[in-house]
C-alpha cells in the first residue's frame, strides 16, 4: 500500500515534469518564430547587412554588392574595365573588379623560400587578410569615398542596424570610432568566411572530381589542355588538381605574373602618358618599389567562374575570354593583333610597362614562350575547346540542364 | 633493334623455373641429408650453449637474445643455414644484429650502424656529376628478455636535412619483437615489408654495385616500411615465413603533375608511417625456402586498397597487389640470382580521367626482374673481391586504365639496363664499389658510379 502511493506520486511527478518540459519547448519553439522574421544579431549578419547596404557610401548609391554582384559572382556586372565612384559616381577606378568568391582561401602576402612573391589581398596583394581588405573600398575616393573611419562610422550609427550593431559588440560600440570601424571589417570578413555563397563548390567541374558527372568530349578536350605541359600548361599557375589534404582546386597558386598586358585607354588615368599601373611595385602600393623586377607583377587570380567575367586581366584590357586566351597563345607571334602599332609599323609590345621593365614580362613558360614565326601553343580549335572547359569552372550547376549560374549558388 | 642477349620478363620466369630445375642436382650434389641435419643440430646445441655461457657471465640478458631470434626470424640467412664458406658480406639476410650474433656485450642493448657514400658521373653529361653522403644509420636493438626485444633505425639520408635542404631524416624501423615459441613469434611496430632479396637486408654490404638494383627501388620501393602487426616464423624443413596486416600506401597523395610517380609508384605514395592514413589495411605473406645449404627460394604478395576512404576521393576501391619471386644461389664462388616482381591498382580510370593532360596518371600495371651473378674472384683473411655482373629490365607505367577521346598518355618504354662492377670488402663490414650502368634504350643515363659503405 505504502509502496504503490509512492508509485503514484512518482508518476505523477514525472507527469508535471513531461508537462513543464513540453510547455518550455512548446515556448521556445513560438519565440523562435518571433524571431525568424529578424535574423539573430550575429557579426556574419551584420557582415551581410553592411555588404548591401548603399547608405555606408558618400553616394548613397554604392555598397560592395554594387561592384561585388553575388548573382555575378561577386564581381562586377558590367563590361567595363573600371567602375566609377565617388559622391556622384563619377570618380573612376583604376582596376577591373575581381571576384570576392574563394578569397577566405586565400593567404596573406609573403616571399616563398626561393624569392617568389605570393598571396596577399587586393591584385597587389597590398591586405593581407580579407579583414584588412574592406576597409580599402569604404574609403577609396572612387569608390565609396567616405575618406575617414569617423565619417564611415557616422554612416553606420544611422544604418537600420545599428542596434543590433550594438548588441553585439557592446552599447557603447560607437564612441570609439576606430574600434567600430575595425567591427565593421570584422563582420565583413566573417560574412564573407562564412556565407557559403562565396565559396559554393559547386560547379561542374567539382562535380566531375566527386565523381558525379561527365565531362564533354569538348570539355575534356579543353581540360587535357589546360593541362598539358606542351600546350596550354595554364596549371603553371592555376592548378587543377585536388590539394595534397584532398582539398578541392581553386585554380590560383597564389603567386604573381607579369604578362606585358595592352594598355587600356578606356582607363581614365592612362590618358597620362606618364602613368602607369605597376602592380607590386606600385602604384598603390609602396613597401616594394624598390623591388623593380617586381615591377608590371599582377596576382594570379582564381580562374573559378572566369567564365561569367565581362572583363579580363587587372586592367580589363580583354572583354571576351577567347580573346583573353588568344592573347596568351599569340602575344609573341602575333603582337600586332594586341598592341598598337609604331609610325614603322610595328608592334609596341607590352605599352602598358615602361621601357625598362619589359624584360620583367614573363617570355619563358608555356604557352608564352614563342617567337616570332613560331606557331602558337594553342590554334583557334584548340582555343574554343579551352573555353568550353574553362565554363565548367562557373558556380551553380544545373546538372539537368547541364548549366551553370553564380546566383544559384546563393542562399543554401 | 633487340640485342642478341635481351631478357624478357618470360625469359626471367625460365631463368626462374631453370633455378628451380637445378634444384634436384643440387640437391643431388648435396644429398647427404642426414649430416646436414646433423650439421645444423650442431650449430644449434653451439648456440644454446653460447647462451648459457653468456646468461652465467652476465646476470642481464645480453646481446645473445636477438641471435636467438635470428635464428628464428623470417630473414633469409638464418644462422642454420649458413654454408660453410661463406661470411656474412656475401649473404643477403646478414641482418644488422647478425654481426653482433657473438656479441657478448655487458648490457642487453646493441648498437649497430651503416653508412654509404657514393660518387656518379653521367658518362653523357659529365656537369651532372655528383657526390652525396647517401646514407647515415644507426640503430639500436634492445633485449628486454630472452623473448622480447626492440628493434630500431634511425637514418639521415643526403647529409643535411632541414627546411631548405634535400636530405630526410627518418625513423626506418621501430618494432616490438617477441618470441613465442622457439620456431614463431610475433612483431608490432614499423617494419620493413619482406618482399625481395634487398628490402629487409638493404646495408651497403650486402648487395652488389653502389647504388641499389632499379627493380627493387622503383618497383619494390627501398625501403619499404609500414606499421602494423606481423607473424614469423620457421619450420624444420628450412622454411622462412612471415605474414601480416599493415598500414599500406595512400593513392590519394598522387600527383599527376609530379615525375615522382614515374620514377616509384608506390614509393610516390608511400606513408612512412607518418601520420598514415590508415582507413584501409593490407596485408602480406612472404616466405623463403633454405633446405639446401646456399639457395633461397622465395616470393611475396603484399595487398590491399589503397584509397583510404577519404571523403569525395574517386579510387576508394582502389586495390595495390604486388607479388615477387626471386631465387638465389650460392654455390662455391658463385653467388647467383634472380627477382621478377609485378603490380597492379585497381580501378583507376576515374582518379585518372580528373588528371587529365598531366603528365602523371596512376599506372594499371608496373613491373621489373633482373638476374645476376657474382664471382668471389679472391678473398684473404676476411677481404674479398667479387665482380658482378646484373641485367635488369623495368617499367614503372607498363600500362593504364583506358582513358577516351585518346586523352591518355602512352605506357612508358621498359627501362633496360647493365650493370657490371666490383666489390671489394676491406673486412665483412667495409666495402668499396665500382660499377658502370649502361641503358640500352635512354643512353644519357649512362653512368659510372664509386662507393663506399660499411656496417657494423
Amino acid at each position: 500500500m505504502h509502496l504503490k502511493s509512492f508509485h503514484h506520486t512518482r508518476a505523477l511527478r514525472r507527469a508535471h515534469n513531461i508537462f513543464a518540459c513540453c510547455l518550455l519547448a512548446f515556448a521556445s519553439i513560438a519565440l523562435a518564430q518571433a524571431q525568424s522574421t529578424t535574423p539573430p544579431a550575429t557579426p556574419v549578419a551584420l557582415g551581410k547587412a553592411i555588404f548591401f547596404d548603399p547608405s555606408l557610401s558618400v553616394s548613397g548609391k554604392m555598397s560592395c554588392a554594387t561592384c561585388h554582384d553575388p548573382a555575378h559572382a561577386h564581381a562586377q556586372s558590367n563590361a567595363l574595365a573600371v567602375q566609377s565612384g565617388g559622391a556622384f559616381l563619377d570618380v573612376p577606378g583604376f582596376r577591373a573588379v575581381p571576384s570576392l568568391r574563394y578569397l577566405n582561401l586565400g593567404i596573406a602576402f609573403h616571399f616563398e623560400s626561393d624569392g617568389t612573391p605570393a598571396g596577399g589581398f587586393n591584385r597587389d596583394g597590398r591586405a593581407n587578410s580579407l579583414l584588412e581588405q574592406a576597409e580599402r573600398p569604404l574609403l577609396a575616393p572612387h569608390e565609396m569615398a567616405n575618406g575617414t573611419h569617423a565619417e564611415t562610422v557616422a554612416r553606420l550609427a544611422n544604418a537600420s542596424y545599428a542596434d543590433d550593431f550594438r548588441r553585439v559588440f557592446g552599447n557603447n560600440v560607437f564612441d570609439d570610432i576606430d574600434g567600430a570601424f575595425f567591427r565593421m571589417q570584422f563582420a565583413l570578413e566573417k560574412y564573407e568566411a562564412t556565407d557559403p555563397g562565396f565559396h559554393p563548390f559547386d560547379s561542374k567541374y567539382d562535380y566531375f572530381l566527386a565523381g558525379k558527372v561527365k565531362l564533354s568530349a569538348q570539355e575534356l578536350r579543353g581540360f587535357s589542355l589546360f593541362n598539358r605541359p606542351d600546350k596550354g600548361k595554364c596549371l603553371g599557375c592555376h592548378p587543377s588538381t585536388r590539394g595534397s589534404d584532398g582539398s578541392p582546386p581553386v585554380f590560383t597558386d597564389y603567386t604573381y605574373d607579369n604578362l606585358g598586358l595592352p594598355r587600356n585607354t578606356a582607363i581614365a588615368a592612362n590618358a597620362d602618358a606618364a602613368y602607369y599601373d605597376l602592380g607590386l611595385c606600385g602604384p598603390f602600393r609602396a613597401d616594394l618599389a624598390d623591388h623593380t623586377d617586381l615591377c608590371g607583377a599582377f596576382k594570379v587570380p582564381t580562374l573559378r567562374n572566369v567564365a561569367t567575367r565581362q572583363v579580363f586581366f587587372h586592367n580589363g584590357s580583354f572583354t571576351t575570354l577567347t580573346d583573353a586566351i588568344r592573347f596568351y597563345v599569340r602575344r609573341d607571334t602575333n603582337p600586332e593583333q594586341f598592341y598598337p602599332l609604331d609610325a614603322n609599323g610595328v608592334a609596341q609590345k607590352f605599352n602598358d610597362l615602361p621601357v625598362e621593365f619589359h624584360k620583367n614580362v614573363n617570355t619563358s613558360e608555356v604557352p608564352y614562350d614563342r617567337h616570332p614565326g613560331e606557331a602558337p601553343r594553342l590554334n583557334e580549335d584548340e582555343i574554343a575547346d579551352l573555353v568550353v572547359f574553362l565554363q565548367t569552372l562557373t558556380d551553380g550547376y544545373d546538372a539537368l540542364s547541364n548549366t551553370a549560374d553564380p546566383a544559384r549558388s546563393l542562399n543554401k | 633493334m633487340r640485342a642478341a642477349f635481351s631478357i624478357s620478363p618470360v625469359a626471367l620466369a625460365i631463368t626462374l623455373a631453370l633455378g628451380l630445375a637445378a634444384l634436384p642436382a643440387a640437391y643431388a650434389a648435396d644429398n647427404d641429408e642426414a649430416a646436414l641435419r646433423a650439421e645444423v643440430a650442431e650449430l644449434r646445441a653451439q648456440l644454446v650453449e653460447l647462451k648459457h655461457e653468456v646468461q652465467q657471465m652476465h646476470a642481464a640478458p645480453a646481446a645473445v637474445a636477438p641471435a636467438v631470434a635470428a635464428t628464428a626470424s623470417a630473414a633469409p640467412a638464418s644462422v642454420a643455414t649458413l654454408p660453410a664458406n661463406a661470411d656474412a658480406a656475401s649473404l643477403p639476410g646478414a641482418a644488422p644484429m647478425q654481426s653482433s650474433i657473438l656479441n657478448t656485450a655487458a648490457s642487453a642493448t646493441t648498437l649497430y650502424g651503416y653508412g654509404e657514400m657514393n660518387y656518379t658521373r653521367p658518362t653523357k653529361d659529365k656537369s651532372a656529376t655528383q657526390a652525396d653522403l647517401a646514407r647515415a644509420v644507426f640503430g639500436f636493438i634492445h633485449a628486454f628478455d630472452e623473448n622480447t626485444r626492440i628493434v630500431s633505425e634511425f637514418e639521415w639520408e643526403h647529409a643535411v636535412a632541414s627546411a631548405d635542404d634535400q636530405g630526410e631524416a627518418e625513423v626506418e624501423q621501430l618494432y616490438i619483437e617477441h618470441q613465442l615459441q622457439p620456431n614463431y613469434g610475433v612483431r608490432a611496430g614499423l617494419m620493413l615489408i619482406p618482399l625481395g632479396l634487398l628490402n629487409e637486408h638493404h646495408e651497403p654490404t650486402n648487395y652488389y654495385g653502389v647504388y641499389r638494383n632499379f627493380v627493387e627501388t622503383a618497383i619494390i620501393p627501398s625501403t619499404w616500411r609500414e606499421g602494423g602487426v606481423s607473424l614469423y616464423g620457421n619450420t624444420e624443413f628450412g622454411l622462412n615465413w612471415s605474414t601480416g596486416v599493415t598500414t599500406g600506401p595512400d593513392l590519394s597523395r598522387w600527383d599527376p603533375t609530379s615525375p615522382e610517380g614515374r620514377e616509384s609508384p608506390l614509393g610516390s605514395i608511400h606513408q612512412e608511417l607518418q601520420l598514415a592514413k590508415a582507413r584501409d589495411p593490407s596485408v602480406f605473406a612472404a616466405a623463403n625456402w633454405q633446405g639446401i645449404p646456399g639457395l633461397t627460394v622465395g616470393g611475396g604478395v603484399f595487398t590491399g586498397k589503397i584509397g583510404q576512404g577519404q571523403p569525395g576521393f574517386l579510387a576508394n576501391n582502389a586495390r595495390l597487389l604486388l607479388g615477387e619471386g626471386h631465387v638465389r644461389w650460392q654455390t662455391g664462388p658463385f653467388d647467383l640470382s634472380a627477382l621478377y616482381t609485378r603490380g597492379t591498382i585497381s580501378d583507376t580510370e576515374n582518379l585518372n580521367l580528373t588528371f587529365i593532360g598531366n603528365p602523371t596518371p596512376v599506372p594499371k600495371s608496373f613491373w621489373g626482374g633482373y638476374v645476376q651473378g657474382a664471382w668471389r674472384a679472391w678473398e684473404h683473411d676476411g677481404s674479398a673481391i667479387a665482380p658482378f655482373v646484373r641485367y635488369e629490365e623495368y617499367n614503372t607505367a607498363a600500362s593504364y586504365e583506358a582513358i577516351p577521346l585518346g586523352l591518355g598518355v602512352d605506357p612508358l618504354v621498359t627501362s633496360k639496363l647493365w650493370t657490371a662492377g666490383v666489390n671489394y670488402w676491406l673486412n665483412p663490414n667495409v666495402v668499396f664499389k665500382a660499377d658502370y650502368q649502361q641503358f640500352r634504350n635512354e643512353s644519357d643515363r649512362n653512368r659510372f658510379d664509386l662507393g663506399v659503405g660499411f656496417q657494423f
